[in-house]
């Protein structure tokens, strides 16, 4: 178990200053604390502070907020907030379905948003259900200064993100659906071998909108736990483009679970084979166009 | 004997439930002594080793730790019941729970760092991890304290039984189906990591032991022989257990070492495990491979059974290695059977070795018998349901081995689950598509009235009942969260008329309680409840001579309600209390107070392991319907009809608690547990890749419990605790077959499993 020293600035302010005492000590952020403590736990790291970011009264930081176009989540929204969120469940039920799938109740009642983002897992449920639906992440450097960057190119590998050491994750942003979008076919679909306190094996986030002629619009597909990074599946994308959903023939679903499955580089480890997660991941994509499914 | 019962039979809620849920029951793990210290253990960093040095130098130096013990420090004996395992490993290791050094410190902290300070040298041997490799003539020796009585240094347990004429009996077999199953490493999961707490008293040469077993009596001689002491010497308090399931059966060397600590330092050392360190050093299920052979005649008729099975032992011995005790009374007297020949070799690896866990055998030996039967009655044509019922078991029945099934619900069970799952109506299961599904059945048999295994199957009780109606009962058994508190003052509240709130257990300490063999074998409520019977039938006397003659009537006109005793005849009562007052202060003067020891009348079984070993027998059927997603593996357990012969039920609450967790074990065993190994060293050591089930994956339970009457078990009762996850991985697995039209022979049925069955075609 590493020991370690616990900051808790009260506001923004305050945190910028924390963070620019800190300057370059060994220094981790604290949100949710469900991954960094079974992380800590594992091993020992010197000398090491925590700037815990749960104190920080900020209500951009913390709450879910709509905008003119789209909708602002603060990083340090819990799971929890985003499964009661109703917004969030009529518009985009990508994002709810993966966040009631998150672990368990407890966890989803003290894990943020932010902290699934900024772990970086290729496996985050949340991460990916905001990849298929092109968030972006706004970033506070302490010198005041904001910068905004699309999601998908804030993951730079397992763990790795390109904030840095003066940054914190401050808002995510979910843009609208398209103003000609009359339906939308969006959900999560996780693969584990149980129901609650998973982690994905493999899953697919997907967020497609039709227009009143039932052609597809927009789409947006996200894999998770198939690749480094989540990645944003954009051949797929773009080859549901002018299609109708429900008239979707068998080798074009082939067609398409192909297209997906071009992005998946998967590794094999204790808990699923690299065949496996690609040969789950070619089906569950087919299961996105079978609309009524035997 | 069974009208009118008031209490017997009711779903009162445990009587220790208030103190579990409100976090005042105090487990070992919540022990504080004055003065007490923390130990640690150091282990083997290699599963096969040779020690070339042990420096515990830097670690003694540390401030705050008071002592560091290694092999070269003790003189003490071997344990388990080989006496193959040293306490602390010398001069070798020989798995990656090897324990090479001990602290004790002032803080648990410094403990755990101490650790890291002691240096060992190793040289690291390859090992063997695979026990047919284990067998070879050029394989190293590798318990060195293996008796060699079998003519392989390598062989830890060997066994063999038979009965009938085999040869005659394939004869007449119109199938004769062979198969190898490969049956998984699974662990208990206890929600209480193990613990113990040691207080050596150096002025008396006492030691007092925190301890959570489960067998406390055989404990005690257990560590006494360890530590070359006097049992007598030696006093254990089981604390509130966090779970038992058989993992509490041996005893390991964690907790010898703890108490080596405490003679060492002469203060109080506890020892508590992390989640980590019970999923390496705590025993296991025995892993097995089983070679079954099985026919039927042309008519369903089972003609024979022939069984091979190659156990894993790990490089110790543990009571699991015994687990064909259990596994020859499935395979010879699960169904009716003509013949049967059964052998098992357990063999030494540098693998962890397994202990006794739930089922004991009977999980993997039913789900070997369970497969196989459906494997015949596809070949034979013939329905899955019909063939079990028509080879079901009977009352009077004594098997090829010697069990005397005086009562027997096994037919019941069966016909029941299969007519409440609608089986016979639901033959268009879906069977295309991507969801596909199926429907399984399984049987299961399993000692009810105890096992006589050891010399004494018994358990004693002393009963009290105090000057203010109070009524205390003093019992050799053991409460592991199962439930045996609760019956136990149920069957004294209907007994003695006294409120359940009245009414207290103790049981917890070996210098007060009477012998008791421990918690196995499903043994406890028949076994303790039986001895409480006949304590208060002694007590009963003692009261009724003093009613009788204070209401002036006889003792058959005597009744016991809601404390006081009332003459019928006379319409008179008197308060319970004013009796016992009575009996004790008026001359000659008496306590009501009464011992009484039960020995169930089952048997030793012979040389043969022949004989009638239990005092009942438990029978259950389950049927299970799955669904399984044929896009990404995952099976779904959707409905679970369980029906079991459980002779009466004594608590429908608890019973349906112990049929609930039973089932999830099995399901557990079914589709998702398993722990992974490579090469010795366990890969997956927590929560996070061992998959225990969550609330989430739990499926409907029907629960249909068929009262036998047996007239041998308290108020007719029989064992009930193993039985539901008996059969339960067997049923998973035949549905799951049912549903995919494929076979398996492996367990967990992992969705990857499924998914590469289903891309092959083929069996794995």
């Amino acid at each position: 178990m590493t020991d370690f020293e616990i900051i808790s600035p009260a506001t923004i302010k305050e945190l910028f200053i924390v963070i620019k005492k800190c300057g370059k000590d060994n220094f981790r952020f604290g949100a949710g604390y469900t991954d960094l403590l079974n992380e800590l736990r594992k091993k020992t790291e010197p000398e090491l502070k925590i700037i815990n970011l749960a104190q920080v009264k900020d209500s951009q930081f913390t709450g879910i907020k709509t905008g003119i176009r789209g909708l602002w989540i603060g990083a340090m929204t819990t799971i929890q907030q985003l499964v009661s969120n109703q917004i969030i469940n009529r518009e985009f039920p990508v994002l709810h379905q993966s966040a009631s799938s998150l672990a368990s109740t407890q966890v989803r009642n003290v894990a943020t948003i932010g902290g699934n983002i900024c772990t970086a897992s290729p496996s985050g449920d949340v991460s990916c259900a905001l990849v298929s639906l092109n968030a972006s992440c706004e970033i506070l450097r302490v010198d005041g200064r904001t910068r905004m960057i699309s999601i998908q190119d804030f993951f730079l590998g397992p763990r790795k993100t390109l904030l840095n050491r003066d940054e914190v994750l401050y808002r995510i942003f979910i843009p609208q659906n398209k103003p000609t979008s009359v339906s939308v076919h969006s959900g999560f679909i996780k693969v584990g071998t149980r129901q609650s306190m998973e982690c994905s094996v493999v899953s697919l986030a997907f967020h497609i909108q039709s227009d009143k002629k039932s052609k597809i619009i927009k789409a947006g597909l996200a894999i998770g736990a198939a690749s480094p990074t989540i990645r944003f599946t954009e051949s797929a994308c773009n080859f549901l483009i002018d299609k109708t959903l429900k008239n979707i023939s068998e080798s074009i679903k082939d067609e398409f679970a192909e297209n997906v499955v071009v992005y998946a580089s998967p590794i094999s480890d204790l808990r699923a084979s690299a065949w496996y997660r690609k040969e789950v991941l070619y089906n569950i994509s087919k299961s996105v166009l079978e609309v009524n499914p035997s | 004997m069974n009208e009118d019962l008031e209490f017997i039979g009711k779903p009162f809620p445990k009587i220790d439930a208030r103190m579990r849920v409100t976090g005042t029951a105090v487990y070992g793990n919540d022990i504080i002594l004055p003065n007490m210290l923390y130990g640690a253990i150091l282990r083997t960093a290699y599963p096969s080793a040779l020690i070339e040095s042990i420096d515990i130098s830097a670690a003694s130096k540390f401030p705050g730790v008071v002592s560091v013990i290694t092999a070269d420090d003790v003189d003490v004996n071997n344990i388990s019941y080989k006496r193959d395992h040293p306490i602390l490993k010398k001069g070798e290791v020989n798995c990656i729970r090897d324990e090479i050094a001990a602290v004790a410190a002032e803080s648990i902290e410094i403990a755990r760092h101490a650790l890291t300070l002691i240096k060992v040298r190793y040289k690291v041997r390859q090992g063997i991890y695979d026990p047919y490799e284990a067998l070879k003539d050029n394989a190293p020796l590798i318990n060195k304290y293996a008796e060699n009585k079998y003519n392989n240094k390598n062989l830890a347990e060997v066994f063999h039984y038979e009965h009938g004429d085999l040869t005659a009996q394939k004869n007449i077999s119109k199938v004769i189906i062979s198969r190898r199953f490969n049956l998984p490493r699974v662990t208990h999961t206890c929600l209480g990591t193990s613990n113990i707490t040691a207080h050596f008293n150096k002025t008396d040469k006492k030691l007092l032991l925190y301890s959570s077993t489960q067998v406390p009596f055989l404990y005690q001689r257990d560590i006494a022989h360890a530590l070359k002491m006097n049992p007598s010497d030696i006093r254990i308090i089981q604390p509130v257990i966090g779970g038992g399931f058989g993992s509490k059966l041996d005893m390991y060397p964690f907790e010898p070492i703890c108490a080596l600590l405490s003679i060492k330092t002469g203060r109080p050392v506890q020892i508590l495990y992390s989640r980590e360190e019970e999923f390496i050093a705590s025993p296991t299920r025995q892993p097995m491979i089983i070679d079954i052979t099985t026919g039927a005649d042309k008519s369903g008729n089972f003609t024979f059974r022939e069984i091979n099975i190659m156990k894993d032992n790990g490089a110790y011995t543990s009571w699991g290695a015994t687990t064909p005790f259990v596994m020859m009374q499935a395979f010879s007297s699960l169904y009716k059977v003509g013949a049967c020949s059964f052998d098992s070799k357990a063999v030494y690896t540098n693998n962890v070795f397994a202990g006794s866990f739930r089922g004991y055998g009977n999980p993997q030996a039913t789900f070997a018998l369970e497969r196989m039967i459906d494997l015949m009655a596809d070949k034979l044509g013939i329905d899955k349901a019909d063939i079990r019922v028509k080879n079901a078991n009977q009352k009077g029945e004594i098997t090829g081995q010697g069990l005397h099934y005086d009562t027997c619900g096994h037919r019941e069970c069966l016909e029941t689950v299969i007519s409440k799952s609608e089986y016979k109506k639901i033959q268009s299961l879906n069977k295309k598509g991507r969801y596909r599904h199926g429907i399984g059945f399984a049987s299961m048999l399993h000692v009810g009235g105890g096992a006589k295994i050891y010399r004494s199957d018994g358990c004693g009780t002393t009963i009290k009942i105090d000057p203010y109606g109070f009524c205390i009962i003093i019992t050799g058994s053991s409460e592991i969260g199962q439930g045996s508190e609760t019956v136990l003052a149920m069957i004294a509240a209907e007994e003695l008329g006294i409120e359940l709130s009245r009414i207290k257990v103790i049981n917890s300490d070996t210098d007060v309680k009477p012998w008791d063999v421990g918690v196995h074998a499903s043994r406890t409520s028949f076994v303790a409840g039986n001895s409480l019977l006949g304590a208060i039938a002694i007590l009963k006397e003692k009261l009724n001579k003093k009613a009788a003659f204070i209401l002036n009537t006889d003792f058959s006109d005597l009744q016991y309600k809601k404390g006081k005793i009332n003459s019928i005849k006379e319409g008179k009562s008197i308060d319970l209390d004013k009796v016992v007052r009575e009996m004790h202060f008026s001359p000659p003067g008496e306590l009501a107070i009464a011992s009484y020891f039960y020995e169930p009348d089952s048997h030793f079984q012979d040389k043969e392991f022949k004989g009638n070993v239990s005092g009942s027998y438990a029978f259950a059927a389950q049927a299970i319907k799955v669904e399984v997603d044929t896009y990404t593996g995952n099976i779904k357990v959707i409905d679970v009809y369980v029906a079991q012969d459980v002779g009466k039920v004594l608590n429908p609450l608890l019973l349906a608690g112990q049929i609930e967790g039973g089932i999830l074990q099995g399901v557990g065993y079914a589709i998702s547990e398993e722990l992974l190994f490579e090469k010795g060293r366990l890969l997956n050591p927590d929560f996070h890749n061992y998959k225990i089930l969550t609330a989430s994956d739990i499926p409907d339970i029907h629960f249909f419990p068929v009262e036998t009457n047996d007239k041998r078990g308290p108020y007719g009762a029989k064992g009930v605790g193993e039985a539901p996850l008996i059969p339960t991985a067997a049923a998973i697995a035949n549905a799951v077959c049912d549903a995919l039209n494929l076979e398996f022979v492996e367990l967990p049925l992992t969705p990857e499993r499924v998914m590469i069955a289903l891309r092959e075609n083929i069996s794995i």
